[in-house]
């Protein structure tokens, strides 16, 4: 294990190395929050994809399809698709209207201070909804491979992000997303190479040997998502909810124009798509090659089988390529774990420092100066209370945190983006309507369900998406209409439409 | 910038066709992913035996349909980024001249 600790050393000082020369270049406020609009199409490409693939789809992709078969391919598929969505409909209208946040949008449509803090609710909850179970995550995981204790693992990861993010804020963060990016795909290229060679370039074979060794159902769908209706939630959750994850949204503020902003969303869908495609055959190898009782072994949930496929293809356990795959792996997904956590508390920073301090308690009347202050507190603080929920996480189920996460962008955050963009009479009664009913019956049906409470669920649904979405749109639309014909903000619409397809503003 | 209330209103006008033409190309490319990503879901949920039917070896026909909305994913995308520079971007350029009014070219 002192080659994995050696790796970490290595990974951190490089971050902090460059947390440094970040905090050199980081001085005001859009420095702070868009990295100054200064990144190219491949530069936020990378970065994207160093943002949206957590540790979920690193670690757990690969597990879910060794122990499940094609339940996990179609789980690792979701991720990708969701870009068709961000990259028609959201990438662009987002950096021609917003600055640093997705409550930016909402307050340049609406005008109104009821609106914004409907959009700041939405932002907290998905971002601390998200932030929890990868903090428990990386506790868990540095605990597993370096023997430090939960506590301290959680402390040590979350120090690190509060350093990335306070001193070095987007760009430093950037920068992490991009080195992570790099080394995860390395590390799939690395190993679907080593697959590949065992199989004499045939992939054809690991499907044969899978079906052999498990039986035909094994590569049916089903055997991990029982419900039907979990199927379809899922693939909706993740079509609509990506478009509604503000720490991935915001992304699209550190390039210069609309163009730079399209070009990356085809960069990072070739960049992460081909790492999806990739985890399906790993979690095919694994089953094969390391065997479904010794995953499941050393963890219950399948989150180390690509570290213990890694060490199967370097050599197996005690060998020094073993050791070397084994360290890199895991090096990796702590890397994958700070990428993320970092752009969560940067984007929840910018809620409650941008949003909520300047933009609704103060009405925007604070010196730039101040602001990045501001920003560079906020940050701390939300890492510290990400450090103590974290902490308290321990042994719970935080499962249900990720579902949610990703079923509150898609049902409360998602509805109320994509109609401030399209929709002349959507109104400030739509944007409450749409966040209050989208984030309730989340927040209920998600807690109601087997995720949180197993046989005794009230509600058959692991992931309540197919249900909560409409009803978010509902509510969107009537408070819309309950809210009555708001005629100056309708006549705004078309200056707001130039500026959503154009960049350029009428006034 | 010499903005005057006709170049805003052509700028406007500008913006509704670009929109119109985004419409056009647009929602034909989002019903073909969704309906090709939320189909394999749904016939993954509905009809697991139909999706279990063997195609090449031992991948069936889900395997296949997984890996074909990759490869579509993909193919939008690019396509996206084509129609967009070829189609959108122009009449976006046109609409962001007509608003800084008459002679001006931003």
């Amino acid at each position: 294990m002192n080659l994995t600790l050696g790796i970490f050393i290595a990974i951190l000082l490089v971050t902090l190395a460059i947390t440094y020369w970040a905090a050199k270049r980081t001085s005001t406020t859009a420095d702070f929050y868009a990295a100054d609009s200064r990144l190219t199409a491949a530069q936020n490409g990378f970065a994207l994809a160093g943002d949206w693939c957590s540790a979920a789809a690193f670690l757990g992709f690969t597990g879910l399809t060794a122990l499940y078969g094609m339940d996990g391919a179609l789980y690792a598929l979701g991720p990708l698709v969701a870009f068709c969505t961000v990259l028609f409909l959201i990438a662009e209208p987002m950096r021609n209207t917003g600055r640093y946040t997705l409550g930016d949008i909402i307050r340049s449509r609406m005008q109104t201070r009821t609106s914004l803090l409907a959009a700041i609710a939405g932002t907290v909850v998905v971002n601390f909804a998200y932030l929890m179970p990868q903090m428990a995550g990386a506790g868990v995981l540095v605990r597993l491979l370096t023997g430090i204790s939960y506590d301290w693992a959680v402390i040590f990861v979350g120090v690190s992000m509060i350093v990335y993010v306070a001193f070095g804020g987007m760009l430093a963060t950037t920068w992490v997303q991009i080195v992570k990016a790099v080394l995860m795909l390395s590390a799939g290229a690395i190993i679907l190479v080593m697959i590949l060679s065992l199989v004499h370039f045939n992939p054809l074979t690991l499907f044969a040997e899978a079906e052999q060794k498990y039986g035909a159902k094994y590569l049916l769908p089903g055997n991990y998502l029982k419900n039907p209706f979990d199927q379809i939630s899922l693939g909706l959750g993740y079509t609509l909810g990506l478009a509604g994850l503000p720490h991935v949204m915001t992304r699209f503020y550190t390039v210069p124009d609309a163009k730079t902003a399209r070009r990356s969303v085809v960069w990072v869908m070739f960049l992460a798509g081909a790492f999806f495609a990739g985890t399906t055959l790993f979690g095919l190898a694994a089953a094969d090659f390391v065997g479904q009782d010794v995953i499941r072994a050393a963890d219950k949930g399948g989150n180390l089988t690509l570290p213990l496929l890694a060490q199967y293809l370097g050599g197996g356990k005690g060998t020094f390529g073993g050791d070397l795959m084994l360290g890199f792996v895991a090096a990796v997904a702590v890397a994958t774990i700070l990428a993320v956590v970092s752009a969560l508390t940067l984007s929840t920073s910018g809620a409650i420092a941008h949003d909520f301090y300047v933009n609704w308690v103060k009405r925007g009347q604070v010196e730039g100066k101040q602001e990045v202050w501001l920003a560079r507190i906020a940050a701390v603080v939300i890492g510290v209370l990400a450090i103590a929920l974290g902490i308290l996480a321990q042994g719970v189920n935080v499962a249900v945190l990720v579902i949610l996460a990703i079923c509150v962008a898609a049902s409360a955050n998602f509805p109320v983006l994509i109609l401030s963009l399209f929709w002349r009479r959507f109104n400030t009664g739509g944007v409450v309507g749409g966040m209050t009913v989208g984030l309730v019956s989340s927040v209920v049906l998600a807690t109601i369900g087997p995720a949180m409470r197993g046989a005794e669920a009230l509600w058959p649904l692991v992931n309540p998406t197919v249900v909560s979405l409409p009803l978010g749109f509902l509510g969107a639309i009537l408070g819309t209409l309950m809210w009555g014909r708001d005629a100056e903000n309708e006549r705004r619409f078309d200056a707001f439409l130039l500026q959503v397809h154009t960049g350029v503003t009428s006034n | 910038m010499a903005r005057t209330e006709a170049s805003i209103e052509a700028a406007h006008v500008s913006v509704r066709l670009l929109i119109a033409e985004k419409l056009r190309y647009l929602v034909p490319m989002t019903v073909i992913f969704m309906v090709g990503y939320i189909g394999l879901t749904a016939l993954a949920g509905f009809a697991p035996d139909l999706m279990g039917s063997r195609v090449v070896g031992s991948v069936n026909l889900g395997f296949v349909l997984i890996a074909f909305n990759y490869l579509l994913s993909w193919v939008l995308a690019i396509v996206y980024g084509r129609i967009a520079a070829d189609k959108f971007d122009p009449l976006a350029a046109k609409a962001a001249m007509e608003i800084a009014g008459p002679g001006k070219s931003r």
